[in-house]
């Protein structure tokens, strides 16, 4: 058990010093480039955890809150100069508020209602994106300039590098969240609301108001997200954006790797996002990857719901006890 | 916002029930396999164009009329659908928590083998009849809406048939209401499932066939389907029937509406605004009992 405890803290520690170093001694772009995809996956998985891990909402509709926190960073960024990495952890406040008032609609729902509203709000964000034509320029999409800083444009072997950086301090501020809300009353509020709802209510949990701020903060980290990914990629459309797709990934990555967990999501998103780059590169051209996608997603839901945190953990349990056992003997 | 002439607007309420019929024929599987087994089949989008696809393919090399192909979708479909269950949606465990990423991965499949076989292309299905329509007092009753909106009536007239006047019916009415109670006398309701959801992929393949000469579609335009769909059982009550076909008929003549009032690009936007209507003022929909299960 004392194994157990000093590794939970060794190896975020060293996970974090790899990660600090990894731009300097991986020089390869495309490298640098799946990292900052992985570490953006993290923490969208790891933020979406905090209502459809904890609370237990398996909401499909956070693509709507990655996608307006891009459009409004790509939006004021050409409209008034605001820089992205400044302006993107502001906007997405504004995303937070938006997802607040969609939650207090939505979660009056549960189970499958839940699930189809979500979706829906997803259909709304890309209808309201492809017809505010005057804001978003319709299918077009919004083009931003080369990233930069201060009128100089950063150096196209060095460009992922900032990126790479100001994602990791977004994992890092998500995961310290996730951690500071699972031990605290707020976290054993929505633990309990997805362990018995009625029976969280009866014990005087405000149950609606848990709901839908656990709602709003894990659209805040996604929003945050989305505007570092619409710099990332100077280009935002609606149809990338707003799909469930985007929703699908982040749900497969918290699902395998453990879903109600700290580190299960990050686990998720360092085996699912190479992955997933390796199956584009592999089947881009065609439609086929869509299909490997959904193999995998099938594959998750049928033969490991419970994630591999989780069957880890009943394993070194499992594990532990018959050693002990063994010694007493 | 315009307001229409009396004329416009009659001929707007002509196109929007005919439209909702097919509608109604569409979202009437949906809605049946959620009665019976608690899956939200988000796989029913790809499925509608699974079965405009084959209606396209055997139009395209054997001349074979859309709703003559309807006989050839919906027993292939059937079995298809049969097999889904079978060894897929029947090893999953709670409906309500999972039933949704797992026939979402199914669409995801399915869109990803259309679209290597068809590519995006946008298509759809012309018979020589497709500009044709009959006027009736001045209004225009287009040909293809027309056939369409009776073949979805058969169908779904044979579906009613198939609950209401026959054994395996009562099963599938007795396993809607309850499955538990349904077991203890004596209905094998694995076997009900599988019947009850191949029986809601087949009628989404007779919507795929009208909808191919429709609608143009393209593999992608599967995620269209299921958002439309999906507002239609909410708005119905999930898991009714005759909820599902009155709110068809609504959202269909909602959706002609907007279109000649506001503009066609925001006419989708009716099936959401009633969605969130419904879910704010009456969660259970029309003629649906409140979900309040929690999987």
């Amino acid at each position: 058990m004392e194994k157990i405890r000093i590794a939970k803290v060794v190896l975020p520690i060293v996970l974090l010093g790899i990660l600090l170093v990894y731009p300097l001694v991986e020089t390869s772009q495309y490298y640098q480039h799946i990292m900052v995809m992985t570490l953006m996956a993290a923490v969208m998985a790891s933020s979406w955890n905090i209502i459809g891990g904890y609370a237990g909402y398996t909401s499909l509709g956070h693509a709507a809150f990655f996608g307006l926190g891009g459009y409004l960073v790509a939006w004021t960024h050409n409209e008034y100069g605001w820089h992205p990495f400044v302006s993107t952890w502001f906007l997405a406040l504004v995303v937070a508020g938006v997802a607040l008032a969609v939650g207090w609609i939505a979660l009056r729902t549960q189970g499958s209602a839940f699930v189809v509203v979500t979706i829906a709000v997803i259909f709304i964000f890309r209808l309201l994106a492809l017809n505010l034509s005057a804001i978003t320029n319709g299918a077009q999409g919004l083009t931003q300039p080369r990233p930069g800083w201060g009128g100089v444009q950063w150096s196209p072997e060095l460009m992922k590098v900032p990126f790479h950086y100001i994602m990791l301090l977004l994992l890092c501020l998500t995961i310290y969240s996730s951690w500071r809300i699972r031990q605290s009353k707020f976290g054993m509020g929505l633990i309990a609301i997805r362990e018995d709802e009625g029976k969280a209510e009866a014990v005087g949990i405000d149950t609606m108001l848990y709901k839908v701020l656990a709602f709003g903060i894990s659209a805040y980290f996604i929003g945050v997200a989305g505007g570092i990914y619409s710099y990332f990629f100077t280009y935002i459309d609606p149809g990338f954006v707003f799909d469930i797709f985007v929703s699908v990934t982040m749900v497969l990555i918290a699902i395998l790797g453990g879903r109600g967990t700290l580190w299960g999501p990050v686990l998720g998103a360092f085996i699912m996002q190479p992955l997933a780059n390796w199956v584009v590169s592999e089947f881009g051209g065609t439609q086929i990857h869509l299909t490997v996608f959904g193999g995998i997603l099938l594959f998750v839901m049928l033969f490991m719901p419970q994630g591999i945190l989780p069957a880890l953990n009943e394993f070194l349990m499992r594990w532990n006890s018959k050693t002990r056992s063994a010694s007493a003997n | 916002m315009t307001i229409p002439s009396f004329h416009l607007f009659i001929q707007t309420l002509i196109l929007g029930v005919l439209v909702g019929g097919v509608y109604a024929l569409m979202s009437s599987g949906l809605t049946l396999i959620f009665g019976v087994m608690r899956v939200i089949n988000v796989a029913h989008g790809a499925i509608l164009i699974l079965g405009a696809f084959i209606t396209y393919v055997l139009f395209q090399n054997f001349q074979i009329d859309p709703i003559v192909s309807i006989v050839i979708t919906m027993p292939l479909l059937f079995g298809v659908g049969w097999l889904i269950q079978r060894y897929i949606l029947s090893r999953i465990e709670s409906p309500e928590q999972t039933s949704v990423l797992v026939t979402f991965a199914l669409a995801l499949i399915m869109e990803g083998i259309l679209g290597a076989i068809f590519h995006t292309t946008i298509r759809s299905v012309k018979p020589d009849y497709a500009t044709d329509a009959i006027i009736l007092a001045s209004y225009r009753f287009p040909v293809t809406r027309l056939m369409g909106f009776a073949s979805a009536l058969i169908v779904i007239l044979c579906l009613n048939l198939i609950l209401y006047y026959t054994n395996i019916g009562r099963a599938i009415r007795a396993t809607m209401q309850d499955p538990r109670a349904a077991q203890l006398v004596g209905i094998n309701v694995s076997k009900i499932s599988a019947f009850a959801f191949a029986l809601g992929v087949s009628t989404a393949a007779a919507g795929g066939s009208l909808l191919s000469m429709i609608y143009s579609f393209n593999p992608s335009s599967q995620t269209d389907w299921i958002a439309k769909t999906l507002s239609i059982i909410v708005l119905g009550g999930m898991g009714s029937l005759p909820g599902a076909l009155v709110a068809a008929l609504i959202l269909g003549v909602m959706e002609q509406l907007t279109a000649i009032m506001i503009t066609l690009y925001w006419s989708p936007i009716v099936f959401y605004f009633f969605l969130f209507i419904t879910l704010i003022i009456r969660p259970q929909g029309l003629m649906g009992e409140i979900i309040r299960e929690k999987g």
